[in-house]
């Protein structure tokens, strides 16, 4: 074998490495008791501890935990809904974004580009009393369909920025050459853009997805008890004695997500199938 | 299959000088057009417009009798091929080239035929189940063209410089298919290019183009042999053609002192006027006696194959002389003959007769 590639792979098992043992780590303390994890650092199941189910019976309902299983349902609601339908409305605000000029008074299409980044600009502590008395207004504090309204808030502004981007690198001509075959503007959108378009929808999605289920700070101020979301769950679990067992299973199962996601995108942009190329 | 007429159709895109410049412009069912012209000479706006992706600030656009000015694309029925290859690389070959007859609503059982028929046209049949993202730049662009060709019920098919992109070799080739394919459908066809070969081969007429102006229209022979000025005489021509500056005596024009055209028209000129003759350099003949004829000095002879140009001195002016190759010219003493009946006069630089 070369040198080259004897020095490339070395790089990646080195950061392979890297990458994994904070991964590594949390599994084998998910299995560990009191004991295990205060006696130093041990890997080995049966060897260097005894492993146990403790954390992650605590995850379900066992003695002193929580039941993972409702919160953990609500996020996967509440971040999916939220994230398809700021996909949706984002892609179709978008492309008219990209395509349309719009002009109300002084406000022209980079303005509105820009009101819906600036939604994003604010610390989000100062989103959350209007929130919460907008909320509550609604009758909506504490449940699912109150928490999708809020995050579509928060993601759509991401979803709306990707895509203009996208939009804007893919040539009018595409859209101009499907209405000389026939095409209705909206029509040229649905089956020639958008079909092109896969790539940047997807990573928009991973985004919103990302951006969603990781978020704490509303998913606590804007909930009580009845729709606890994952993050809030998770948090509930830490007493007077901290429970690394229980953190650490907690914190495989909410990532366990996020790398399926990641690996499947990657897996679909890397097939080149989706590649945003035009010419 | 339509006549297009362009009714006092200008279009600005929002400054006060316009892309395109108000004019009457027809095209007549199943004819051949070339637009000629330089880069942003509003070549493409115009076809812009008669498509419809743009909508003209000013004036009517007829299509078979029918103004469609406001009318959105789809519903105008006309195909347009753009300078860069367009393709849906989602798509496969076959699913581009039929994408036009589906958005039509054609049926399964006729789209097959009419697309493996172009495809043999442009030879892609070999391609049709490839995904369109794969192919080459030039095979891309024949996708692109197919697409602008699928359809044979068209009222017009644009193309803004196909052939931009193709390799040189190709474009002879190509040229002759589009030609064909053309021909055999009757299409009224627009072709739009700065390649005056291109032009000149291709169109039953030529509409010669400069900042957002049809400055010219006539046959590629008209244009040749009588440019209106001397833009499109210095734009048409490889070289362009020579213009000469002439002193009048009385029916006569001099230059460089020797009599070059006489006329009664000419004793009839307002005074002061710039005169000029414009000969072609293919037009100018070689004195084989050695005594009539203009004397010239030839300095610099460049061969282009079996032809070569010829630059040549006479007095403080130099002329272009296009001569056959087997004539072997050399630098040297010359004497040359500007045919009368080639030579055409321009007054301030506009063509009289």
């Amino acid at each position: 074998m070369p040198l080259l590639s004897i020095l490339k792979y070395l790089a990646i098992l080195v950061w392979s490495g890297f990458v994994m043992a904070p991964l590594t780590w949390a599994l084998t303390t998910s299995f560990k008791t009191a004991n295990g994890v205060t006696s130093g650092p041990t890997y080995l199941p049966w060897i260097g501890y005894e492993p146990s189910l403790a954390g992650w019976r605590s995850l379900f309902g066992g003695a002193g935990g929580i039941d993972i299983v409702r919160p953990y349902l609500n996020s996967v609601i509440v971040t999916g809904s939220a994230s398809l339908i700021s996909i949706v409305l984002g892609t179709l605000a978008a492309y008219g974004l990209s395509r349309f000029s719009y002009r109300t008074g002084f406000v022209k299409n980079a303005d509105i580009v820009f009101f819906f980044i600036s939604q994003r600009i604010m610390p989000p502590i100062v989103l959350a009393i209007p929130f919460f008395l907008m909320l509550q207004f609604l009758d909506l504090l504490d449940t699912r369909l109150g928490l999708v309204l809020v995050y579509i808030a928060l993601l759509l502004p991401i979803a709306v920025w990707i895509m203009v981007d996208f939009f804007d690198g893919v040539p009018r001509q595409i859209d101009e050459m499907a209405m000389l075959d026939g095409c209705t503007p909206f029509e040229a959108f649905r089956r020639v853009v958008l079909p092109n378009s896969l790539s940047g929808i997807l990573v928009a999605a991973m985004f919103c997805l990302i951006f969603g289920w990781n978020d704490f700070f509303f998913a606590f101020t804007l909930t009580f008890t009845d729709t606890q979301l994952l993050p809030v769950a998770i948090v509930s679990l830490n007493s007077s004695v901290t429970p690394w067992w229980s953190l650490s299973a907690s914190a495989l199962i909410s990532v366990a997500p996020l790398i399926v996601i990641a690996i499947v995108v990657e897996r679909l942009l890397s097939r080149g199938t989706l590649a945003g190329a035009i010419r | 299959m339509a006549t297009i007429h362009l009714e006092q159709v200008g279009h600005s895109y929002g400054s006060a000088v316009y892309a395109l410049e108000k004019t009457d412009i027809l095209f007549e069912d199943g004819k051949t057009y070339a637009l000629l012209g330089p880069s942003g000479c509003g070549k493409t706006t115009m076809l812009n417009v008669i498509s419809g992706l743009l909508y003209p600030s000013d004036g009517r656009v007829i299509v078979g009798g029918k103004d469609v000015t406001r009318m959105p694309t789809a519903k105008r029925n006309i195909a347009q091929v753009f300078q860069f290859p367009v393709i849906y690389q989602s798509k496969t070959v076959y699913e581009n080239l039929a994408f036009p007859l589906r958005c039509r609503g054609w049926d399964k059982a006729r789209i097959a035929p009419r697309v493996a028929e172009i495809a043999e046209l442009l030879g892609l049949t070999a391609r049709l189940g490839q995904s369109a993202r794969r192919l080459t730049a030039d095979e891309k662009q024949l996708v692109s063209l197919g697409r602008g060709l699928v359809r044979n019920d068209v009222s017009a098919l644009l193309m803004d410089e196909p052939l931009t992109v193709i390799d040189p070799h190709m474009k002879f080739d190509l040229r002759r298919r589009i030609k064909q394919a053309s021909d055999k459908t009757r299409h009224t066809v627009v072709y739009v290019t700065h390649d005056q070969n291109e032009a000149m081969t291709f169109a039953d007429e030529v509409l010669v183009m400069s900042a957002g102006r049809v400055v010219q229209r006539g046959t590629p022979q008209q244009l040749f042999e009588s440019p209106c000025n001397r833009y499109v005489g210095n734009f048409i021509g490889s070289p362009g053609m020579n213009f000469l500056s002439v002193e009048r005596d009385g029916d006569r024009l001099l230059w460089q002192g020797f009599p070059v055209f006489s006329d009664e028209r000419v004793g009839r000129l307002a005074p002061g006027a710039e005169l000029m003759v414009g000969i072609r350099p293919e037009h100018v003949a070689f004195a084989k006696d050695g005594v009539t004829g203009i004397p010239a000095v030839v300095q610099g002879v460049q061969h282009h194959g079996n032809v070569d140009v010829i630059d040549a001195v006479i007095g403080s002016e130099r002329l272009k002389v296009k001569a056959r190759s087997s004539l072997a010219v050399r630098d040297g003493p010359l004497r040359i003959v500007l045919p009368v009946e080639r030579t055409r006069l321009y007054v301030d630089g506009t063509l009289l007769f």
